[in-house]
Formats: structure tokens, C-alpha cells, sequence
């Protein structure tokens, strides 16, 4: 009786474990992407919006100065009233503003864009998932 | 024998999640910058019919610090967690984002919106017009939180983009209209709103004007 018992727990053991491999060989190279948070948009969805998107970095100005998304201004809370004006000049209605902060853990971009839709009544101001460590991610 | 194998594989693979669920997730708080701190309690109870561990509560400011008073809830059991954010420099409507991170590696957002007031509001602090759009006037308006406030004037920084301040009723926030002499063409103008607060340091607020 004990021995069939082993038995069968061996049986189940082998057949759970083939699909529980293919599915962790599939897990391990594919991860479903992170839902969207409200205001969110994702890297690729940024990336085909090409040339009508006006990129906000809002992050620190020594990483705004060492790298940056192409044409990125830089808009943070440091240096919010100083920064607005230049903004405000290479802003443009037509074109949707995404803000950027250091990765998915930093609520710099969230709050750069909160600014900018209460204080200055912006529309089509959106917050890029995961935030530059994303951008980098291609 | 080969029944029960099969049931009790069943019933360990079916394990239920646990769940935390958060009264208000997303709290609007309003308040004047010289009170230096917002607190705000995030209500929550536990839903589900297994214990919850709380591994931790992650903020994403050193401005923002959060407090459980214990990490394990049995079904039905709650608490608060109390957030509190510190204004430091900053200013006008602020978002702060918080992660309760549980055992079983779920993550719940908390949002907390505070508008951190200065002693004038200016609501828009932009206005524009598309270039031959008609260059109709614009209004803005000025709240101030304090009596002894007074706006003394409003000046523009271009003469094709003039303000105006209309003379405020008791009681109601002072307005000032905007008016680009026409939209032919790009402008820019930033417009200073002189206060005579506080006395020995009199500030400045800025509205900012574009023809796009």
C-alpha cells in the first residue's frame, strides 16, 4: 500500500514537472509587460508618437546634462519656477508632452506632470512607464 | 488512494491570494506651505480569507516617510498607514507615489496630491493663444489666503502682451484680464504680479503668456 503511494506521488511529481518546465523556460524569456498606471504611456507607444511628442526630463540637471532623450527639456521641481519659461517656449498645443523621470521606483515625472496639468491647465501631458531605465531598455 | 493523491495536489496548487483593500488609495490634501508637512492616513483591512504580511511600504521621495504600526493582518484585521510628506522647497500641486509591498510580492500604489498653497494662488498660471486665433482677453485669477495681502500691480515683460488688473470686490480673488495686441505671430510674455507681503520682503508671482 505504501509502496503504490510512493508510486503515484513519483507519477504526479514527473508529469507536473514537464509542462512546469515549458512554462518556466517560456516565463524566464517572456514577462507580460506591467499594466499602465493612469496617465502612463509605454516606451514603444512614446516611440511611435515620433516628432509630436515634446520629451520633459525630470530628473536631476547633472543627469538631464549628461544624457537625455533627444530634445528633452528639463522641468523639475528644484528648479520649477526657472525652468517653466524656457518649457513654456519650446512647448508646442499640437504636440503630446511625455515626462520622464529615473526608472519605475521614482515619482519625480508623476509629480512634474501633476504641476503641469493643475497649475498650468496643460492637456496631453503624459508620465513614460518606468522612465528612463525603460527608455534605455530597447 | 489514487482519489485523495489527486485532491490533496488540487487543493495546495488552489491556494487563495490574500488581499488588502485600501478605503480611499487616493487622497487630495490641501495645504498652506508655511504648515512644512501633510499627513494622511491610508485607511486598510483585509479582505481576503488568508493573513497578510506587509514586507514593506516604499516611497519614492526622501520627502515622503510612511508608519505601520504592525506588518501582519489576519482576515478581517486593518490598520492605517500613516504617510507623511515633508514640503521642504516645494511648492503649488504635488504628487507623491507610495508601494505597499506585500509578502506574496504584490504591489499596491497609494497616491497622496497635496496642494501645498503659498500666500497668492494664481489659477491659470498660463495663458495662451493659437497664432490667428482672435486675441480675445483672458482671465486669471488671484486667491489670496491672507487679509493683509495686497496686489499692488501686474507688468509685462512685452508690450504686444498687456494685463490688466480689475479692481477686486470684497471678499472675491482679484482677476487680471490678458491681451495680446494680435496673434499674427509668436509671442511670449511672463507677467509679474507685485504683492506688498510680507512687508519687509514684499514677493513677486509670475503668470506666464504665450501666442503659439
Amino acid at each position: 500500500m505504501m509502496r503504490r503511494g510512493l508510486r503515484e506521488v513519483a507519477l504526479l511529481a514527473v508529469i507536473a514537472a514537464l509542462p512546469a518546465s515549458v512554462s518556466a523556460v517560456v516565463q524566464l524569456k517572456w514577462r507580460p509587460p506591467a499594466p499602465l498606471a493612469e496617465g502612463e504611456v509605454s516606451a514603444a507607444t512614446a516611440r511611435l508618437w515620433g516628432e509630436k511628442v515634446l520629451w520633459v526630463d525630470a530628473r536631476a540637471r547633472a543627469k538631464w546634462e549628461r544624457k537625455k532623450i533627444g530634445g528633452a527639456v528639463l522641468l523639475n521641481a528644484e528648479e520649477w519656477d526657472a525652468s517653466v519659461p524656457r518649457f513654456l517656449d519650446e512647448w508646442d498645443p499640437e504636440k503630446a508632452i511625455v515626462v520622464y523621470g529615473d526608472g519605475a521606483q521614482d515619482d519625480a515625472a508623476a509629480g512634474v506632470a501633476h504641476r503641469l496639468k493643475e497649475e498650468l491647465k496643460l492637456d496631453g501631458v503624459w508620465v513614460l512607464q518606468g522612465g528612463w531605465d525603460a527608455w534605455q531598455q530597447r | 488512494m489514487r482519489f485523495s493523491v489527486f485532491a490533496l495536489f488540487f487543493t495546495l496548487a488552489s491556494v487563495a491570494h490574500a488581499e488588502l483593500v485600501f478605503e480611499k488609495p487616493l487622497q487630495n490634501l490641501h495645504r498652506m506651505r508655511e504648515d512644512g508637512h501633510a499627513e494622511a492616513r491610508f485607511a486598510f483591512k483585509n479582505t481576503g480569507p488568508e493573513t497578510v504580511t506587509i514586507r514593506k511600504v516604499r516611497t519614492a521621495c526622501g520627502c515622503t516617510s510612511a508608519k505601520l504600526d504592525r506588518k501582519v493582518f489576519a482576515p478581517g484585521e486593518g490598520s492605517e498607514i500613516v504617510v507623511r510628506f515633508t514640503f521642504g522647497s516645494r511648492k503649488g500641486a504635488q504628487r507623491k507615489m507610495i508601494t505597499v509591498v506585500t509578502e506574496d510580492k504584490k504591489e499596491i500604489p497609494l497616491d497622496l496630491r497635496v496642494w501645498v498653497h503659498e500666500p497668492l494662488t494664481i489659477s491659470p498660471a498660463l495663458v495662451y493663444w493659437k497664432v490667428g486665433e482672435p486675441p480675445m482677453g483672458k482671465t486669471v485669477k488671484l486667491t489670496t489666503s491672507d487679509e493683509r495681502i495686497g496686489i499692488k500691480s501686474v507688468a509685462s515683460s512685452n508690450p504686444r502682451i498687456a494685463a490688466t488688473l480689475l479692481p477686486a470686490k470684497p471678499g472675491e480673488p482679484t482677476m487680471v484680464t490678458v491681451t495680446p495686441a494680435d496673434t499674427s505671430q509668436k509671442e511670449t510674455a511672463e507677467l509679474t504680479v507685485q504683492t506688498d507681503f510680507p512687508a519687509d520682503a514684499a514677493r513677486s508671482y509670475t503668470i506666464h503668456a504665450r501666442v503659439k
